[in-house]
């Protein structure tokens, strides 16, 4: 399969580009930045599968986002500014926007961990691992591999109890319980000792004999190095931002105004041009292939 | 090698004592100086065991025990948190040693992230899990946790410090100036699913933990693994 758009880059690369993004959200709280990084993240993820995967976790994302919309304020009381009373609690301006910059933080902290999950897919991830270390990627990559093996086993021993009459489904909790762990116990058993067959096969292949080689499956392009120098400058530019507290609303003991600045607009528009990335890789993608249909 | 283990050991749990006390002293960027002090302890133990030289069989072994503490939720799915994944951890770690439980701890916990997904919880639930194998690793010559009753303790805080400490990933990212009455609400929202953790780790130990810790010694004497 020929890669395309974002996954056509090397996944360190989009590693780091997801830790940056990460690390902006954190470190960028200004309603406005926080705003626009999710609104990026959203198109992001709409040009990935229209949404699909989102749909998953949209019942998690809404429920944390509105837990903390409504518990800020109620617990946080610093600031200068009454909104409202609520049982007899003032409700602060200040809390309120808190809140929301806590909230779209929060939200644009997992839309980026399930976009960096479409990207950097568990293959890609063991490689970036196996650089770092080898034994740990090993190991990893067996477990990764007995897991659906394990499943399968799983699945026979309780086909096989059924027969029996034992089961996890039916019953009192306690003989659920009891029937699930006397399985996995069963799985234990056979598997350490079928773990032996597989680990004299890769004795007989030559492990532990010298420095295991491995095979280079992404290699750097030209490409990844721009992608690369792209990151690292807007990258330092954004902690600039923060550093100048430009891209920081701040609360107390005087609460700014949202408008931006004339330098704080700059700042926007770097963290605006450091999400862009995945959007314009994917979007050029699909220009194009628009293009040709419209040719055709 | 014994003495550079005792001072790995004292550093990370300082290191844990950091992690658990600096909202007192910083109060900016929690996020970022936990993420930062949870790499620098954890750093240590991931670096001891990549260094390691393992026998094929130990290697294998040790990745059969991760993937049944992940696998092990898939019987229960059907009883809402209830799962066997820091039992089995407890169980392995009692036999094999604190670096051998660490290991199975945080492979647990990567290998169940590479299926469901990863997120900002991944890390701490490495932590969580490689410092559960660690600690019962580390006490399993000891007189306490040579008794039932001593494990079953051990069990059931493990079970409520596992859930607080998971907590931690969300408190963390959303309070900018701590009050103990947010930090007592979220934890009480939680109560129920520690409380549900703690005592099926109870349930397990009791009934079960005899047989398993039997079945890994048998197992690793038969083959001489870990020597």
């Amino acid at each position: 399969m020929s890669l395309r758009g974002v996954r056509s880059f090397h996944p360190a690369v989009m590693l780091l580009y997801y830790v940056v993004i990460i690390i902006g959200f954190m470190l960028s709280q200004h309603p406005i930045f926080l705003m626009v990084g999710v609104g990026f993240l959203l198109c992001t993820q709409f040009l990935f599968d229209k949404g699909r995967q989102l749909k998953s976790w949209l019942g998690m994302i809404l429920t944390l986002a509105a837990f903390i919309l409504i518990l800020t304020p109620i617990f946080n009381r610093r600031g200068n500014h009454i909104l409202f009373y609520l049982f007899e609690n003032q409700v602060m301006l200040e809390a309120v926007i808190q809140g929301i910059m806590i909230a779209f933080t929060l939200v644009g902290i997992l839309l980026a961990f399930i976009s960096l999950n479409q990207i950097i897919t568990q293959d890609r991830f063991l490689y970036i691992f196996a650089r770092i270390s080898p034994q740990w990627a090993l190991l990893s990559m067996l477990a990764v591999r007995f897991v659906p093996l394990l499943k399968r086993r799983l699945m026979e021993i309780e086909e096989i109890q059924k027969v029996r009459g034992f089961s996890v489904t039916k019953g009192s909790l306690k003989e659920r319980v009891k029937n699930g762990m006397l399985f996995l116990q069963a799985l234990l058993t056979g598997s350490l000792e079928q773990s032996i067959q597989t680990a004299d096969s890769m004795s007989a292949r030559g492990y532990g004999q010298q420095k295991r080689s491995h095979y280079q499956a992404f290699p750097m392009k030209k490409q990844d190095a721009y992608a690369l120098l792209f990151i690292l400058i807007t990258g330092c530019l954004m902690i600039f931002g923060w550093w100048l507290e430009d891209s920081v609303l701040s609360l107390l003991p005087v609460l700014e105004t949202t408008k931006l600045e004339q330098r704080e607009c700059l700042f926007l528009a770097n963290w605006a041009l450091l999400l862009a990335f995945p959007v314009w890789a994917e979007g050029k993608e699909v220009a194009k292939w628009k293009y040709y249909l419209q040719k055709i | 090698m014994a003495r550079s283990k005792k001072v790995l050991l004292i550093l990370s749990f300082t290191l844990l004592l950091l992690l658990c006390c600096f909202p007192l002293v910083i109060n900016k960027h929690y996020m970022l100086v936990s993420l930062l002090i949870m790499g620098v302890s954890f750093i240590p133990f991931m670096y001891r065991f990549s260094k390691q030289k393992l026998t094929s069989r130990e290697l294998v072994m040790l990745a059969i025990l991760g993937s049944i503490a992940a696998v092990s939720r898939v019987p229960f799915a059907s009883l809402p948190s209830v799962q066997p994944t820091t039992f089995v951890i407890i169980a392995a770690a009692l036999v094999l040693g604190p670096q051998s439980g660490f290991v199975i701890g945080v492979l647990a916990a990567i290998v169940s992230n590479l299926f469901l997904g990863q997120g900002p919880w991944t890390p701490w639930q490495m932590y969580a899990w490689g410092m559960i194998g660690l600690m019962a690793g580390l006490l399993r010559n000891t007189l306490f946790m040579k008794q039932m009753l001593g494990r079953c303790i051990y069990g059931f805080l493990i079970g409520f410090l596992f859930g607080w400490f998971m907590n931690l990933w969300f408190v963390v990212s959303m309070i900018n100036q701590i009050s103990w009455k947010e930090i007592l609400l979220y934890y009480s929202a939680s109560f129920y699913f520690d409380l549900a953790h703690a005592i099926s780790n109870v349930v397990f130990l009791l009934l079960f933990s005899n047989a398993w810790i039997k079945i890994i010694k048998r197992f690793k004497t038969k083959y001489g693994l870990f020597e």
